[in-house]
């Protein structure tokens, strides 16, 4: 998928003009956290809860590489083959010499973010191998060639008229409809066509489970269960950190990314896979190939800071109670994770330089933090993050800021522990800063606060400053409580 | 007598003295004499949160040296509280002295509104208005130092106050710091759909506990719907106090 971050702040602009875009955000991602509230409530113990699914992604983190080798032996145990891929490039060569190995011409695609990572549909299209995403929304969104608007909903935004122009050109659809139960009704005719036909499949991971060996998935259009058991050989896409130790743990976790997902207490399938289809059994893969992929995960492991960022469950609730996303949208972020959660993965998977937007355009407000059922502290990382950039950290991409930036907090900083520098100066800067206002009011001002004064005013500054209003009543003894009870 | 000291951040020092006044007032009028160490500046945050952590820790040194001999630290804004209870002793995590001086002082410092009902026990400072409040949930003071219940019992101890619900009160209001500047069209998508629920929740005034938030919404409020304004919850209740006059 191509990387557009550094559009950042043109796409801002563009979407938050685009009414469809606006429409769907007025409605979804609140309903969205309204039920994941509703759900979360369902639990005896909410917060014992949260803090279980939260303590288990710690030590997931904390366990890595123990629990990724404990998964190989289980999952290589029952006859899957467990395939390592440093990078995208690792993962998307593997697959690819697969399909040709196999003579393989017809690929059908669960949904999977780390697939949109290393960008495997671009490779196996590119190699004239028919790939289609088969989760409706994933499905809308390749065949416009758009990234994901939103993690659950990636084509929620798209309107039922272009849906319906896309389906009649692409989909086979012979008649325009509006109605959204045909339109989803044509889509299934024509992926149905495909999954009986479907020679190999390629899903995303949910959960691995370390103790079983087992591959877990969520989902609720039963298309990753289609692709999982239909074709001959399936391909499971994880990247290292979908690991989880033990089943019981896998479970818990279920119940919490469907709450936080879509506000469900379980989602329409789940689907537990041990292995490829033994002898004796009906159905399932004849072949299981697992790629896991690291893709600069292990590099960034290294740092015990940023490796907290391996938590993420990817359930979305971050982006749903995010006053930025919820404004803007998908598209900013320009990748296949958006959000506060692919604010937080993005820089250590692209560099701190392309990535600048995503870690400063955030207001620090915690709704992420709060809400996020794997404990990650997502203001906390970009402050981390405009720290390496700061320090220009190169380890992380970090490129050092303008002088001119510095300069001005190496300044504000003298003043801050010079207190004469301090009362000094905000005597000087008054007169400048008080320069036109107005009904006590300041309204524009250039440099760089000018963005500030295009829709709002700052008051003036007041005669005298808190220093100097201290000096005139502070001195002032109190003569004892005049209201309220007098505390001890 | 409380051994009390006034921390007053740098935007009220600076913009909004009047702020500062009213915490000193109320305090006074509560039986508190609070002391205020002229020495004091800036918490720094705007450093932390631009990534310039050196420059962040020589102010964190700075103000720990100031507060660090009072036995409870009382301030009108919940971000610059956050700054100093919580991410003072991140700064100094590698720093075994400064991050024990940090740990020291962190449990001291409070908010305004917390100080006075958690602290001082009071509910009823004595207030009264006719009409209608709201209440914005500041992020920091909300989430940062999970204070919300305080200035809602101060609220509702006000005589002949009517509490009316603001759609989306814990939704930020855009304005962030340097994310307001930087990203001026998200901020004001921000501040605008906080406004339109303040318009629409009938409250004759918005109250809150942080200067950052006074700043960006009174500033559009001021630009777009001059009559109506946000207020501190400090001035608000001080300004409210029978026979109280500046």
């Amino acid at each position: 998928m191509r990387v557009t971050t550094h559009r950042f702040k043109a796409v801002v602009k563009k979407e938050i003009a685009d009414l469809s875009s606006r429409t769907f955000l007025s409605f979804l991602p609140p309903l969205f956290a309204a039920l994941r509230q509703a759900a979360m409530a369902s639990f005896p113990d909410p917060a014992g809860a949260h803090a279980y699914a939260a303590d288990i992604r710690a030590e997931v983190v904390a366990h890595l590489p123990e629990l990724l080798e404990e998964f190989e032996r289980n999952a290589t145990g029952h006859g899957a083959k467990v395939i390592w891929a440093r990078d995208a490039q690792e993962a998307n060569e593997f697959i690819l010499n697969l399909a040709k190995e196999k003579n393989i011409t017809l690929v059908t695609k669960g949904k999977s973010m780390v697939s949109e990572e290393i960008g495997i549909n671009e490779v196996l299209l590119g190699n004239g191998i028919e790939t289609y995403e088969t989760d409706l929304g994933e499905f809308i969104t390749q065949q416009l060639d758009r990234p994901p608007f939103h993690i659950v909903g990636p084509a929620v935004n798209i309107s039922l008229q272009e849906i319906c122009d896309l389906f009649m050109e692409k989909a086979g659809m012979t008649e325009p409809t509006m109605d959204p139960v045909k339109l989803g009704y044509a889509a299934r005719l024509f992926l149905r066509d495909k999954f009986h036909r479907v020679e190999m499949g390629i899903t995303g991971v949910n959960m691995a489970v370390a103790e079983t060996g087992s591959l877990i998935n969520v989902e609720n259009e039963g298309n990753i269960r289609l692709s999982k058991s239909s074709p001959r050989i399936q391909v499971a896409l994880m990247s290292i950190e979908k690991v989880v130790p033990t089943m019981k743990d896998a479970l818990h976790l279920v119940r919490v990314l469907c709450r936080h997902c879509t506000g469900q207490a379980i989602s329409a399938y789940v689907s537990i896979d041990t292995g490829p289809k033994r002898p004796g059994e009906i159905d399932g893969p004849e072949e299981l190939y697992i790629v896991i992929v690291d893709n600069g995960r292990s590099t960034f492991y290294r740092d015990l800071r940023a490796r907290e960022v391996l938590r993420c469950i990817r359930c979305g609730a971050c982006m749903n109670n995010c006053p930025v996303y919820t404004t803007i949208g998908g598209y900013p972020y320009g990748w296949a994770y958006s959000g506060p959660m692919g604010q937080a993965l993005n820089p250590l998977l692209l560099g701190l330089e392309q990535t600048q937007d995503l870690y400063r355009a955030c207001t620090l407000c915690g709704s992420c933090k709060t809400v996020c059922p794997a404990g990650v502290d997502h203001p906390g990382l970009f402050l981390y993050y405009r720290t390496k950039d700061v320090e220009g950290d190169r380890a992380f991409g970090g490129m050092t800021r303008h002088w001119k930036e510095t300069t001005a907090f190496r300044l504000f900083t003298y003043g801050t522990t010079h207190p004469w520098f301090w009362n000094l100066a905000s005597k000087i800067i008054r007169p400048f800063y008080n320069n036109g206002a107005r009904d006590g009011m300041v309204s524009e001002l250039p440099g760089p606060f000018e963005a500030w004064f295009r829709s709002r005013n700052l008051p003036a500054m007041p005669k005298r400053t808190f220093h100097e209003e201290w000096k005139r009543i502070g001195k002032i003894p109190a003569e004892g409580p005049t209201h309220g009870s007098a505390p001890e | 007598m409380n051994k009390v000291s006034l921390f007053i951040p740098c935007t009220v020092d600076i913009l909004l003295p009047e702020i500062g006044v009213h915490t000193l007032r109320l305090l006074r009028s509560l039986g508190v004499t609070p002391v205020y160490h002229e020495a004091q500046t800036c918490c720094g945050q705007p450093s932390l949160n631009a990534g310039h952590l050196e420059l962040a820790r020589k102010t964190a040194r700075h103000m720990i040296a100031i507060f660090e001999n009072d036995e409870a630290i009382v301030s009108p804004s919940g971000s610059c509280v956050h700054m100093i209870k919580h991410h003072y002793v991140e700064l100094f995590e590698g720093d075994r002295t400064w991050r024990a001086r940090a740990e020291a002082l962190s449990p001291r410092i409070f908010e305004l509104s917390q100080y006075i009902v958690d602290v001082l026990g009071i509910r009823d400072v004595g207030a009264s208005f006719n009409g209608k409040v709201t209440y914005h949930e500041s992020c920091h003071v909300l989430r940062g130092l999970g204070v919300s219940d305080q200035p809602k019992a101060l609220l509702a101890g006000v005589t002949g106050a009517e509490f009316v619900l603001l759609a989306n009160a814990d939704r930020c209001c855009g304005f962030g710091g340097e994310f307001a500047i930087q990203y001026p069209d998200i901020s004001e998508d921000l501040v605008k759909d906080k406004v339109k629920h303040f318009l629409a929740s009938g409250a004759d005034v918005l109250i809150l506990c942080e200067p950052g938030c006074l700043l960006n919404i009174n500033g559009y409020l001021s630009r777009n719907h001059p009559g109506k304004r946000a207020m501190h919850l400090a001035g608000f209740l001080s300004e409210n106090i029978k026979g109280h006059t500046r």
